[in-house]
């Protein structure tokens, strides 16, 4: 009856409170959205580093990453050692050479960097052949092919089918050079990669450096990104000194930063808006109350005890709480639907940026995170019950006598 | 022993440096059963007297003491519990919760009292009969005129089987016609079930109804004729 009561209270003013619960509804729906579209935007920035580049995680000698020494290899069976194999978090492991040298058509050159790679095992780790514009993905069987990046093509002036030549430093001394043929182009829209990548068969770039059976390091793909370094300080001591298993959190330690800051972050960015939505509660339920002074009066004449009161009113703001969070929840679920399906295009009026070691797209896409929907939801609740704190303690500090007496 | 007993009991409310005496050294006794009206002019006191027998506010001195119990020193959630158990209100405004049907207003007080459901709507249903509103048990209150609205806070008051209702100008808004049918249904009730009535009024048609009548002037007893003993 309690709640019935409560209930019928809150429909009392409908336009007051409708005002407010649309006020709740908005605010929450739209800081789902947001937090939506920023996790989208972190996604991106961590994808652009990670998933089209090194992977979660890198094992390497550990001065490797420094240095990337040509001389710092590793023979190319440690892609199967069993601690990485019977890792369950790992889902891909990508063995790579890399090196550095000039990529060539007639009288263009440009300084590249080249990975060599096992394109069945690559395509497990890095998301390149999603991000094709022509030709296609090297295929095991391909003795010469190359991935190459699209502002790459554009400055050599080649398509897929194109033969172009590469120059480097061998690990005996001498210069290495060999043909290569464009099987495709990729973009990815962070510029770095575009402009510089390419990737090629791991045989075949072990052949031009003179470094037979050798690697630098083994690329690998973790379930959940934000686990890799767990996964990384566990695999540690289960390998040899001479190697090293880092996380893209320590090849990319601002990235890691400002994503450990979202968190934080988002606690702001929920606070402040809910601060302004908890004091229309606030003012909503002040006014409520004020007015039912007298029918107060009436309730504790009649034997209500002050906590009942308080309770009642409690009941009405977390009642009213409890309706905003079911719409704005399905609210902001649908608009960040919306956006994960569709988002919107901004490439036509900024150009990507890059920040922390990632690239941030000129593009607005959301992705759906449960903290995303826990935080504005539980805060929303929490602020209900505070907003409505005030109220329910005036009312139930009402003197009886006073209140009856009012007209 | 009395129901309800007032000794020396004054209230005085302060009003920035003034200082209103409401009631002074007012010593009133009341057995179980009476039917009373406190009667006397506006700013007599009447009001504040009745505020607290009903233990809604409390004495500046004296003593009040219902139903044995001396409830100077009582908490307010003791005084709530005290009013839930043994006394039942009546407004002259009727006072209805506005958003419960007539049924659930009379039923609000056994909600309290933890009454199961069943004979709660029992209670009510028989309480309405008894008070000829059967048949409007899901009005709302602004769908019932003030006649339907006093009896349905009638039930209310009586809901919780209290000992003493106390009802504060009940007839004051209501046409003589009414007034004298609401305040037949009371002595009724009075008689039948022996709930003891406390009133006040300042209507001389209304007082000439009742058993015993207090006579207040200033905050003072001024004249107590009919008493039972
Ligand atoms: N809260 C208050 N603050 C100050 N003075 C008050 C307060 N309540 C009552 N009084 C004063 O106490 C006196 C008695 O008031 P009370 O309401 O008991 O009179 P009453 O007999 O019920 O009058 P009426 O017939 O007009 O209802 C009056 O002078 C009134 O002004
Ligand atoms: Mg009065």
């Amino acid at each position: 009856m309690l709640v019935t009561l409560a209930f019928r209270n809150l429909w009392r003013n409908q336009r007051r409170t409708l005002l407010t619960l649309s006020a709740m509804v908005v605010s929450a729906a739209l800081l789902i959205l947001a937090l939506g579209v920023f996790s989208g935007m972190f996604k991106d920035m961590l994808a652009s580093a990670t998933e089209q580049y090194y992977g979660h995680l890198v094992l390497a000698e550990p001065a490797y990453h420094q240095r990337r020494e040509l001389f710092s290899s590793l023979p190319a069976e440690l892609a199967d050692l069993p601690a990485l194999r019977d890792a369950p978090e790992i889902t891909g492991r990508s063995p790579r050479l890399r090196s550095f040298g000039l990529l060539s058509r007639r009288d263009t050159s440009q300084p590249v960097e080249l990975l060599g790679v096992l394109p069945e095992l690559e395509q497990q780790v890095t998301t390149l052949h999603q991000h094709l514009t022509a030709g296609r993905y090297p295929a095991p069987s391909d003795r010469n092919a190359a991935l190459i990046g699209k502002g790459l093509a554009s400055k050599l002036n080649v398509q897929p089918g194109d033969e172009l030549v590469f120059v480097t430093q061998a690990a005996d001394g001498s210069i290495g050079n060999d043909l290569l043929f464009v099987s495709g182009i990729f973009a990815t829209g962070d510029s770095r990669h575009d402009n510089n990548l390419v990737l090629a068969p791991l045989n075949w770039l072990q052949q031009v450096l003179v470094l037979p059976g050798r690697i630098h390091e083994v690329a690998m793909l973790v379930s959940d990104p934000l686990n890799a370094a767990l996964v990384a300080a566990r695999l540690n001591p289960q390998l040899p000194d001479n190697l090293e298993v880092l996380d893209w959190g320590a090849l990319l330690p601002e990235m890691r930063e400002v994503i450990a800051a979202y968190d934080v972050s988002r606690m702001i960015i929920v606070t402040i808006l809910y601060l302004a939505t908890g004091l229309g509660i606030l003012n909503t339920f002040f006014m409520s109350v004020m007015e039912r002074t007298r029918e107060f009066g009436i309730l504790m004449a009649q034997g209500m005890r002050p906590w009942a009161i308080r309770r009642l009113v409690l009941l009405e703001t977390l009642l009213l709480g409890c309706i905003a969070l079911t719409i704005g929840l399905l609210c902001g679920a649908l608009m960040t639907l919306y956006m994960q399906q569709i988002g919107i295009d901004l490439a036509g009026y900024i150009t990507p940026v890059t920040y922390a070691g990632g690239t941030i797209l000129p593009r607005l896409h959301a992705v759906f995170e449960p903290g995303n929907f826990s935080v504005p939801a539980g805060m929303l609740l929490l602020v209900s019950l505070f907003a409505g704190f005030l109220p329910a303690n005036r009312a139930a500090r009402l003197d009886p006598v006073a209140a009856v007496r009012e007209e | 022993m009395p129901l309800i007993e007032l000794k020396n009991v004054s209230k005085i409310y302060r009003l920035g440096s003034q200082s209103v005496t409401a009631l002074s050294e007012l010593s009133l006794l009341f057995e179980a059963g009476e039917f009373a009206v406190l009667a006397g002019p506006s700013g007599s006191g009447k009001t504040t007297a009745l505020n607290l027998i009903g233990c809604l506010d409390r004495p500046t001195s004296g003593q009040v003491i219902v139903s044995g119990m001396n409830l100077g020193t009582a908490s307010s959630r003791q005084l709530a519990d005290f009013r839930l158990q043994h006394i039942g209100f009546i407004f002259q405004s009727y006072n209805l919760i506005p958003v419960l049907t007539a049924a659930e207003n009379a039923e609000f007080t056994l909600m309290l009292q933890k009454v199961p459901k069943k004979s709660r709507r029992e209670r009510v249903r028989r309480l309405f009969a008894e008070l000829g509103i059967d048949g409007l048990e899901e009005r709302r209150p602004a769908d019932l005129s003030g006649g339907q609205q006093q009896r349905v806070a009638i039930a209310r008051a009586m809901a919780g089987n209290p000992q003493v209702i106390l009802a504060d100008e009940p007839t004051a808004n209501l046409d003589s016609h009414t007034a004298e049918e609401l305040l037949e249904l009371m002595r009724r009730l009075n008689r039948e079930q022996g709930t003891t009535f406390v009133f006040s009024s300042h209507d001389d048609r209304v007082i000439s109804q009742a058993r015993r009548v207090i006579r207040l002037e200033d905050g003072c007893l001024s004249d107590d004729t009919g008493a039972d003993r």
